[in-house]
């Protein structure tokens, strides 16, 4: 399966910078999802989760509050103003989440957006 | 020997303020060490998000054969009232590093004035805001504790109600100084125009790739807008962790020069002492020496 670069970046540095099957995002106007040769494209991003399919097939999730991501052929670059990143073989994922939750919660996002978060978070713990 | 006790308590206090200053400067090495670190990693999102913004804005221009139509893009030829904002520090002994900053903002007032526009200025950190309100400068804005630990939330509320009046149609540019940090023993003066954004100075380039870019959602505005207030944002922010990276390392460079002169006058003195040592020894044994003659 063709991979695409990923790079997530937030006011504190640069937290994610990989090569990952896919992805998806809470764009402006909807979820989206992005695969290896996705049209270059500019959306914002609301709060709410970004999900990545990992080159070795881990899923990672990550709690983001809204920014920017800019999708271009050779690589996709994700802008937000905060994230925190929830992996399955993390030992304090339950910390984790609870972060995560109280930064979608802060980002005033709507109850069904952190409901809609948090079951997905609930999926990894399985 | 009035003279030597002199001499011996002027070194011992000397001595006790080359300790102050080496220990200032220790702290601020560390400090510093702490400030560059989030200086640098910030860089990464402070130049991505003016490359984004770059790009969209080059999108827009290429739409537009007449330049960009948006508030934020347009700059006014004629503006009437600007406002400025510089960063100093709260605490001083750092050198030259708030005086530069003052200089420049003072030397932009007084263009602006020259040219009959009206200037209002905000001020961040105590020691500019003292140096204004001395010399019966009006400020619009008097940030204190906010440069030495920066806020994102203090410094966007900040930037926030400048930005509101630009939109409003109150002020016409919006220009940001601040003394920014170069290396360890560097720091340069920087003055950004906030807003409008100047799109020349952000280095348009031509390529194909932006043309066939999709915008979403696609009204370009909507996106553009958010992307600005971001960016004008970010970019105060950022002023704000350089100036305190560069506080730091002119405290640094500062104390390090005041450590290294104390060093020197407690050794210029030491040589003062035993030369009054040797010329109080010398005039006793003459003394003695003479009433012996005498009573030859």
């Amino acid at each position: 399966m063709e991979l695409l670069k990923l790079e997530i970046v937030t006011p504190e540095g640069v937290i994610f910078d990989d090569e990952v099957k896919q992805l998806t995002v809470p764009g402006g106007e909807g979820e989206f999802g992005i695969l290896a040769g996705h049209a270059a494209v500019v959306s914002l991003l609301t709060s709410g989760v970004i999900t990545i399919d990992r080159k070795d097939g881990r899923e990672v999730q990550v709690a983001v509050n809204g920014g920017y991501i800019k999708v271009e052929e050779e690589k996709t670059l994700c802008m937000v103003d905060g994230a925190v990143a929830l992996s399955g073989d993390d030992t304090n994922l339950a910390k984790n989440i609870a972060k995560a939750k109280e930064l979608l919660e802060k980002a005033q996002a709507s109850t069904l957006t952190v409901a809609a978060a948090v079951s997905k978070f609930e999926g990894i713990k399985k | 020997m009035a003279n030597l006790k002199e001499i011996k308590r002027k070194i011992s206090s000397v001595k006790g303020t080359q300790k102050t200053t080496r220990a200032m400067k220790l702290v601020s090495s560390a400090k510093l060490k702490r400030a560059e670190e989030i200086a640098t990693r910030s860089k990464v999102y402070a130049s991505k998000l003016t490359e984004l913004l770059t790009e969209i804005a080059q999108k827009m221009q290429q739409g537009n054969e007449d330049g960009i139509d948006n508030v934020f893009m347009k700059e006014n030829k004629n503006p009437k009232r600007v406002d400025i904002v510089f960063v100093t520090s709260d605490k001083g002994l750092c050198g030259g590093f708030n005086h530069q900053t003052i200089k420049q903002a003072n030397k932009i007032m007084q263009e602006y004035n020259d040219a009959g526009v009206e200037v209002r200025l905000s001020g961040v950190g105590k020691k500019g805001i003292a140096f204004f309100k001395y010399n019966q400068v009006e400020m619009l804005n008097q940030i204190d504790d906010l440069s030495g630990k920066p806020d994102y939330a203090r410094s966007k509320e900040l930037i926030n109600s400048l930005v509101e009046d630009y939109v409003q149609g109150e002020t016409d540019k919006i220009i940001l100084i601040h003394n920014g940090y170069v290396n360890m023993i560097m720091q340069k003066v920087h003055t950004q125009q906030l807003l409008p954004v100047d799109v020349s100075e952000l280095g348009l380039t031509d390529s194909v790739a932006t043309s066939e870019m999709e915008v979403e959602p696609d009204d370009d505005d909507t996106l553009l807008n958010a992307l600005v207030e971001k960016y004008v944002e970010y970019t105060m922010f950022y002023a704000l962790l350089d100036s305190l990276a560069a506080e730091h390392s002119a405290r640094m460079q500062a104390m390090d020069a005041a450590t290294n002169n104390a060093g020197d006058m407690v050794k210029k003195l030491s040589v003062k002492y035993n030369k009054a040592r040797q010329e109080a020894i010398t005039t006793e044994l003459i003394e003695i020496i003479s009433g012996m003659e005498s009573l030859k």
